[in-house]
């Protein structure tokens, strides 16, 4: 570990202000190990030492703030949610009516969400045209997703093994996902600080992980944004760890096995 | 929960063994096909089997294939665990009856992940 | 590549170093950055031993590890979790090197255009004979500060 407090500090305020992601004491480990491959890369020779050189270089910040505005992503994360998804959450609105189901991928990352999404319809609801629209702040993430192409690494992470083999072809080192899959996202910009993005109202939103990165004022903001882009009977999907009980009051939770998910509540609109 | 680690580096079942006793699982070993058929003899409650493929006298496609033959190890879960990173070799793994395909190198969390989407095991998140 | 080989690198990559940087990040150190292209002259190796599996096919391509004997070693510590200086007994030190060799290997084999089967890992402390093949390839690392490298032959 070579980083200082002051250097820890420096990339903590930088990436508040792009991105209010809040870095606080306890995660210098995860800053050194995401700004290890650029201080590598810039020739520096370690970590601190980089931080400190770019803190005159106004055109390095942009790559600091990627590298920690990115979550650890799997397909099918946490697993649980995609049953509840297809077991619960689209029947009840295929029986209200849906024929078009119109979702949300907030903070989509590099694209595994979005596509996990569009496969598990493939895979119960071959009927269903989904329109996902996959949105993130990084325009690096958001080429990566469009492009559908990753690693071996990243393809051992979640993806269950008959999906591997019916969604992707292995194209020399890397996994290019089938076009059939890849043509139900669209890759968007868009900053969760802002109003929601086109494409709704939302009939399911998955804004997971992303929430425990902000103080409390800001989830408040941004899950008031989302509820406002949502049909008043859709579903919010959080990540495993999060809730919005104590946060914002306008949502009704709903518990399914180990899952949550939530509602708007009816007549609460603030 | 019993597992069955199969693989000839002493090595790759030490990694995955730990992973799998991390999980709630007891732990038994082979080096090879052959010894993995007797020990599911052996042991009737072993409910998963992590499967290297390329190992000397019987080989873990072999294993999968003579698994699937017998009606009383229907419930078996079989993941390979390998260097094969072949479409083709996958696709000839699940169509022989394999269930999950784990390409090496991984980490402890690409055999949990995988161990969690069929039912395995629990995985509590942390961030 | 050349017409003898059914090797094809990547345009723009070195694949071999992708490779070997992802097992050592995901399987012996734990965290990405411990490996590194080697700077400098080619490394002479201390005491050096050689592990290789060979990739049937048209051409037979053999991956090849090497490393000095006491790298060797500290691999096997690392992936059997020992300590710094617990002694290493040649059958471990011939599995856990015998492995690596396999997992590289393995997934050089995932480029190879139509390869066979992999064969099993051979260990020695001499080089196996090349006299009839051609080598393509050889990439050197640093790791915790001691080389080591692979390298790939088209054996005829």
């Amino acid at each position: 570990m070579t980083l200082t407090d002051d250097a820890f500090d420096f990339v903590a305020t930088l990436v508040r202000q792009r991105s209010a992601i809040q870095l606080e004491r306890g995660k210098e480990y995860l800053v050194e190990s995401r700004l290890a491959p650029l201080a590598r890369t810039a020739g520096a020779t370690d970590v601190d030492s980089y931080v400190r050189a770019l803190r005159h270089d106004v055109t390095k910040h942009d790559l600091v703030v990627e590298a920690l505005t990115t979550n650890e992503t799997s397909w099918f994360r946490d697993a649980n949610p995609f049953s509840v998804l297809h077991a619960t959450v689209v029947p009840d609105l295929v029986g209200r009516g849906r024929r078009d189901v119109r979702i949300w991928s907030a903070a989509c990352s590099s694209g595994q969400e979005p596509y996990s999404i569009a496969m598990t319809f493939s895979e119960h609801f071959p009927a269903l045209r989904p329109q996902i629209i996959a949105t993130d702040l990084s325009e690096l993430m958001l080429d990566r997703g469009r492009a559908g192409e990753y690693t071996q690494l990243e393809i051992n992470r979640g993806l269950p093994a008959p999906m591997l083999v019916k969604y992707f072809e292995r194209e020399g080192a890397t996994f290019q996902i089938t076009p059939s899959i890849r043509n139900q996202v669209q890759f968007r910009h868009h900053n969760l600080l802002e109003p929601a993005p086109p494409g709704g109202p939302f009939d399911i939103v998955f804004l997971r992980n992303v929430l425990i990165y902000f103080d409390v004022a800001t989830k408040r903001d941004v899950l008031r944004r989302v509820r406002m882009s949502m049909a008043p009977d859709g579903y919010l999907f959080l990540g495993a760890a999060e809730t919005t009980i104590g946060v914002d009051e306008t949502w009704e939770r709903i518990q399914i096995g180990s899952t949550s998910i939530y509602r708007p509540r009816e007549g609460k609109t603030r | 929960m019993k597992a069955l680690v199969i693989d000839d580096s002493r090595v790759m079942r030490k990694i995955v063994g730990g992973i799998l006793v991390d999980a709630g699982f007891e732990v038994v070993e082979a080096a090879n096909g052959q010894e993995a058929l007797d020990q599911m003899t052996l042991n009737d409650d072993i409910t998963l089997c992590c499967i290297d493929w390329n190992m000397p006298v019987m080989s873990g496609f072999e294993f999968v294939v003579e698994v699937r033959k017998h009606a009383q190890w229907r419930d078996v879960t079989l993941m390979m665990v390998t260097t094969e990173g072949e479409q083709g070799q996958i696709v000839r793994a699940l169509a022989a009856g394999a269930h999950e395909y784990v390409i090496k190198p991984f980490t402890p969390e690409v055999i949990l992940d995988k161990l969690q989407f069929l039912g395995l095991v629990e995985v509590k998140e942390t961030v | 590549m050349t017409s003898h080989g059914s090797w094809e690198p990547l345009s723009g990559m070195d694949p071999v170093m992708t490779i070997a940087q992802d097992l050592f990040a995901t399987m012996i150190d734990g965290e990405p950055g411990h490996l590194s292209p080697w700077m400098g002259d080619t490394p002479v190796l201390d005491d050096p031993r050689y592990a290789w599996v060979d990739v049937d096919g048209p051409v037979v391509t053999r991956v090849m590890l090497m490393a000095g004997r006491a790298t060797g070693e500290n691999l096997t510590r690392a992936l059997l979790a020992m300590e710094a200086d617990e002694p290493v007994s040649d059958a471990d030190f011939a599995d856990a090197v015998g492995e690596i060799a396999n997992v590289v290997g393995g997934n050089v084999k995932s480029l190879v255009t139509n390869p066979g089967a992999l064969s099993l890992p051979v260990v020695g402390r001499d080089e196996p004979d090349n006299s009839s093949a051609m080598r393509i390839m050889a990439t050197y690392f640093g790791w915790k500060g001691a080389p080591l490298g692979v390298s790939l032959w088209a054996l005829t």
